[in-house]
């Protein structure tokens, strides 16, 4: 076991490496550079002006520098300064986190709720109306483009209650924030809570078929008895697992959904940040991006160890 | 996980797998919503292939006249911003979605198949590079990578396939390689060995049809979330450029501009894009407890 | 209803001062929420050539002089004393005195003095060493030769050239006084200046805030307590939450007449006016790019231009048909309708230009069956796209095929300025309604905003020579020439200038919106809420 993590996190370590490198990269091909940014909002460019601000980023050093200056900084706890707003990339990211960690974690209480129940129910009822209305809708959770569902959420809120649940800077209270967080969780974890619920449904009807399902059914055990203590105690890893995934994978959910409700969390500011070309915004969220979800992935398999014997790690 | 017997899948079934018919009736009858989905599906592509047939607007003319029409009389659905047809650009968008949504997945498959197989087959350090690259690709979630990828290559129809069609890779590749590595082992991959068959044979011959059961699983569920990532794409401002009528930037670029002036410019384009999803989804599901009802997602 | 009243206004208007607001005991207090539509570049107005650093900055700072802000057209007869008290020629037409207030102080405490006026202009002149990182308005200062001072509160402009309009672009929003203490870096994210309002903070593509100057030199001013400004980029969202009362007013120019129709039905209490925001759509041909060397190609396309067609489709024909400078009522300098319908391409008989240009084109060997085959360039945003896919549309009809090619919004400029274009469609905004300001920045030899890099020595001559004139009506004719030879060179051939609406609810008092240009009139210090 000791040796098994000692491998996964030097894998993770390598994983990581890779990431920035890929991101430093293909940042890089993105047509244009922040120079080109500067100048556009003047509406003409100079050469010579050009390059030096060029040369004042260090953007006219070999690209491996440029890369190595970027990792030693990182190693350091320094994540540069941001082009645009010319202020440490650090002050640009850190505000910004707690919003959507907020609502990432709403967004899956949400699906969590609303995924588990409706899958066991689903489940035990399998082939009944009941199994077919809910797995059309979780399919319908889907099927819909995220920004769409926000944006007739949006117009049924002004239209009917003339109010617009979108993001204040300063919500009043917690309370306000939790309300104004809400809806755009709901909209996120609608398509979560579709996932959640496909999987504990199928993980159900796998469990329930199981020989010691049929002993305890055999054995005189009642059927809610079967269904609730037997199968879902074990239907219940793959479930974690797929809410652990969502976890970390929320965040492509988020960029859309940041945007159209106008939250200012790290999704959205990703997008900016590739629009406009700021690379240490943009190479530094990444690896937080991907930090988040390799750790996740790690915890998962972690857990997976623990609770279930079935499963050794040897080499 | 063992070789499936598809015509011995279906008898335990209780089908009657005489003939296609029989399997037809039997898919209908034992996944009404599959079949549901296998309609939307077949229609989606019938409109692509006969657009030209279906409408007799073109989906680039502009119009002053008909600016923002709305839907009814000449122009069935509408009219958007430059008067040109609704219903010709979601007609001919047919096109757009399904060469985004079967160019990326189709690309996102050869390349995920090629690369899980040879890894699976050939294992050693081929192997281990490969799944670092891997896990490397997938420690970004999909949207974000196809984000970067989009941005990177620039806006046209190809990039975007290209760049829906990379982050679908890993996927393809894992469920491959692990496919490959249990037959590998088999009996009969054993006997071919014997017989003195070249790998490269028998990956291809004998362990790559055995692959493809769950290969169309995943092809049919990541179909739908190729055409989902292109709109999301377009809402960002990337995805494929104005002229070609793709759904999704209609939709996003009528919401941002017309969403209460003109609603129909947002729920035409967005019944649209769900409906093929949804159908997709639907046979998606049917074709997963078909063929391989083991695979959870 | 009011925004029909509003149209009419802006259709006929006669006197500055018609909507001018009633006087009324203005009230202290409160903070006006508007909503921004993008993210801002940086808060140094002199290095920025966007609305979107003008509008929420301007308060930040003051002018030498200023264009009136209750007045709605920009003349020179409605330049109004700013930092200067007064201002006057000398017998050469050479040196403009300006008399500065005295005790005006910094937002941080350090007292102004006519060494902060030599600063900026050294700055935009290039003679400081902590110049700014880009000078878009290089070129309206092409004739000053130096600043000079006499003592703290008098600063001298030499010019090296008479220039009768030298005095319109000082009172721009566009042409702030900055101190010499700070520096431009400083400038660009935490400005300091002696306006009205005091710079709080940017949070980057979500908010801008600034609070009332509490010592503002001009007594009783600001009555707001601040001013939030919230960025919205989905237009969508926005406008939805303009109508919900989330905000006292809209961005600048940011309803279009789809829009607005809409905000009338759902909010008709909001105040809308529509006016021209002096930005013109124009057509862009790379002049070097084979086949269009030959100046037959490029006439043909002018041909084929329906510019009625594109105000049609783009506004519901309320924008303006136009050459180059902003027609009237609003525009001073613009040719009168009957006048512009006879330069080249302008003609209102559509089918026989376009007749006319398929003629070139066959002469040029093609014809239905070989069309000419181009790649029309725009930036990915939508209001460049539409009008190129009208553009594209309009085309065909003289045997040019085009393709949109949509371009990266922040590669355009690096993309046009290395002529990497064959066509492409444009939008070039003015800041000043004055010859002098749109001529040279866009179609003289040596600017570096003149995007074609278009250059004709003849008009260039001219340009100069209206420059110098001092009689409003000479210097009319010229400016009407100068527009004929650009017309005929196909210089940029403008399509049409664009009519946008700015909205706001009706306890915003004090506001009038400026009617020939749309940077000039966001200092906001008569602005007050009535709640």
């Amino acid at each position: 076991m000791g040796a098994y993590i000692v491998r996964r996190l030097l894998l993770m370590l390598v994983t990581l490496i890779g990431m920035s490198i890929l991101i430093f990269v293909m940042l890089r091909l993105v047509p244009g550079n922040i120079t080109d940014i500067i100048f556009d909002s003047a509406g003409f460019v100079n050469p010579a002006q050009k390059k030096k601000i060029e040369r004042q980023l260090g953007l006219d050093q070999p690209i491996a520098v440029q890369y190595v200056n970027w990792i030693g900084g990182l190693m350091r706890g320094d994540l540069g300064y941001a082009y645009v707003s010319e202020k440490p990339a650090i002050e640009e990211i850190v505000p910004r986190i707690p919003v959507t960690a907020k609502l990432a974690a709403l967004a899956l209480i949400f699906s969590t709720l609303f995924g588990v129940p409706l899958g066991v129910l689903s489940a035990v009822r399998q082939n009944t109306w009941l199994d077919y209305v809910l797995r059309v809708f979780s399919l319908s959770g889907l099927s819909l483009p995220a920004f769409w569902l926000g944006l007739l959420i949006l117009m049924a809120c002004v239209h009917w209650f003339g109010w617009i649940p979108i993001y204040r800077s300063t919500p009043e209270s917690p309370w306000q924030e939790l309300a104004l967080l809400c809806i755009p969780a709901a909209a996120v974890g609608f398509r979560s809570s579709a996932l959640v619920m496909r999987l504990t449904r199928s993980s159900m009807l796998e469990v329930l078929r199981q020989d010691y399902i049929r002993t305890a059914r055999a054995k005189g055990a009642s059927e809610t008895a079967v269904n609730y203590d037997h199968a879902l105690r074990n239907a219940v890893l793959p479930v974690v697992t797929i809410i652990g995934i969502e976890a970390a994978f929320l965040i492509g959910g988020l960029i859309v959904t940041e945007t159209v409700f106008n939250i200012p969390g790290v999704a959205r500011f990703l997008v900016e940040a590739i629009r406009w070309r700021d690379y240490p915004i943009v190479q530094n969220l990444v690896m937080f991006i991907a930090i988040i979800v390799v750790f996740v992935n790690f915890a998962i398999d972690m857990m997976y160890a623990v609770l279930d014997p079935r499963i050794k790690y040897e080499e | 996980m063992a070789v499936i017997d598809h015509d011995a899948e279906l008898a335990k079934a209780g089908a009657n797998v005489h003939g296609w018919i029989g399997a037809l009736l039997f898919f209908v009858r034992r996944y009404p919503l599959g079949a549901i989905g296998a309609v939307i599906m077949a229609l989606f592509v019938a409109t692509a292939l006969f657009a030209d047939q279906i409408t007799t607007f073109d989906p680039f003319t502009t119009n002053a006249r008909v600016s923002l029409a709305r839907p009814g009389g000449e122009h069935v659905l509408g009219a958007d911003f430059m008067g040109r047809d609704v219903f010709a650009r979601i007609v001919y968008g047919a096109r757009i979605s399904l060469a985004v949504g079967v160019g990326a997945t189709a690309l996102g498959c050869i390349i995920g198949v090629t690369i899980g197989l040879m890894s699976g087959f050939f294992g050693g350090w081929f192997d281990l590079l490969v799944q670092r690259l891997m896990d490397i690709m997938q420690s970004l979630p999909l949207l974000v990578m196809a984000l970067v990828m989009a941005a990177s290559l620039g806006p046209s129809l190809s990039n975007t396939i290209i760049a829906i069609a990379i982050p679908l890779v890993p996927n393809v590749a894992r469920i491959i390689r692990s496919n490959t590595l249990s037959l590998r082992e088999m009996p009969f991959v054993e006997a071919a060995r014997a017989i003195g068959m070249s790998e490269t044979r028998i990956a291809v011959v004998h362990v790559l049809p055995n692959t493809l059961a769950p290969l169309i699983v995943l092809a049919t569920a990541q179909l739908g979330s190729a055409i989902l990532v292109e709109s999301a794409l377009a809402f960002l401002g990337l995805g494929v450029p104005e002229p070609h009528p793709s759904w999704g930037r209609m939709l996003s670029e009528s919401a941002a501009e017309y969403v209460r002036t003109a609603p129909w410019l947002v729920i035409f384009p967005g019944v649209a894009i769900s409906a093929v999803v949804f159908g997709t989804n639907l046979f998606g599901d049917a074709l997963r407890d078909l063929l391989d009802p083991r695979q959870r997602i | 209803m009011r925004s029909k009243l509003a149209f009419a206004v802006a259709l006929s208007i006669a006197a500055p001062g018609l909507v001018a607001t009633p006087v009324l005991a203005q009230k202290q207090g409160g903070t006006l929420r508007v909503y921004h539509r993008d993210n801002l570049p940086s808060g140094s107005i002199h290095e920025e050539a966007t609305i979107s650093t003008v509008q929420p900055f301007m308060g930040v700072f003051n002018n030498l002089v200023l264009f009136d802000q209750q007045k709605p057209l920009n003349t020179p007869e409605t330049i109004m004393p700013d930092l200067a008290d007064s201002w006057a020629w000398d017998a050469t037409k050479t040196k403009l005195t300006f008399k500065l207030h005295p005790g005006v102080k910094w937002h941080d405490g350090k007292p102004f003095t006519a060494k902060d006026v030599q600063c900026t202009w050294n700055k935009l002149t290039g003679k400081d060493p902590d110049d700014f990182r880009k000078n878009p308005r290089a070129i309206w200062w092409q004739n000053l030769k130096e600043v000079t001072v006499d003592g703290d509160l008098e600063a001298t402009f030499v010019l090296n050239r008479p220039q009768p309009s030298f005095l319109s672009m000082f009172a721009s929003g566009y042409t702030p006084v900055y101190p010499c203490h700070v520096s431009t870096k400083d400038m660009r994210t935490n400005p300091i200046g002696t306006g009205p309002f005091k710079f709080v903070e940017l949070k980057r593509g979500d908010s801008v805030k600034f609070v009332r100057n509490p010592d503002y030199w001009k007594k009783g001013k600001p009555y707001l307590d601040g001013i939030d400004w919230k960025v919205i980029e989905n237009r969508s969202t926005r406008v939805l939450a303009f109508v919900a009362g989330e905000f006292d007013m809209t961005f600048g120019t940011d309803i279009t007449i789809p829009l607005l129709k809409d905000i009338n039905a759902q909010a008709p209490q909001a105040v809308c006016e529509l006016a021209p925001s002096y930005v013109s759509i124009n057509l862009i041909i790379n002049p070097k790019a084979a086949p269009f060397n030959d100046p037959t190609i490029r006439k043909a396309m002018a041909l084929a231009l329906d510019r009625k067609t594109f105000i049609d489709i783009l506004s519901n024909g309320k924008d303006d048909i136009s050459g180059v400078m902003l027609p009237p009522p609003e525009g001073v300098w613009g040719m009168p309708p009957e006048m512009l319908a006879a330069l080249p391409g302008y003609s209102t008989d559509i089918e026989k230009s376009r007749a006319e240009a398929r003629k070139i084109m066959e002469g040029l060997g093609y014809s239905e069956s070989k069309v000419l085959k181009v790649k029309v360039a725009t930036r990915n945003i939508s209001v460049y796209r539409d009008p190129a896919v009208i553009l594209i549309d309009q085309l065909k009809k003289v045997y040019i095929d085009g393709e949109l090619e949509v371009v990266d919004t922040s590669i355009w400029h690096a993309k046009v300025t290395r002529g990497d274009y064959s066509v492409g469609l444009n939008l070039t905004g003015v800041s000043v309604d004055d010859p002098d300001v749109n001529l040279y920045e866009n179609y003289s030899c040596n600017s570096e905003r003149n995007l074609t890099q278009y250059c004709n020595k003849d008009v260039d001559a001219l340009i100069d020579k209206q420059s110098q004139e001092t009689d409003f009506d000479k210097r009319k004719k010229i400016v009407w020439e100068i527009e004929r030879k650009l017309a005929e060179d196909l210089a940029r051939p403008i399509i049409n200038y664009q009519r946008l609406a700015t909205c706001w609810q009706p306890q915003v008092k004090g506001f009038v919106l400026h009617r020939n240009s749309i940077y000039n009139n966001w200092r906001y210090e008569d602005v007050w809420l009535d709640k």
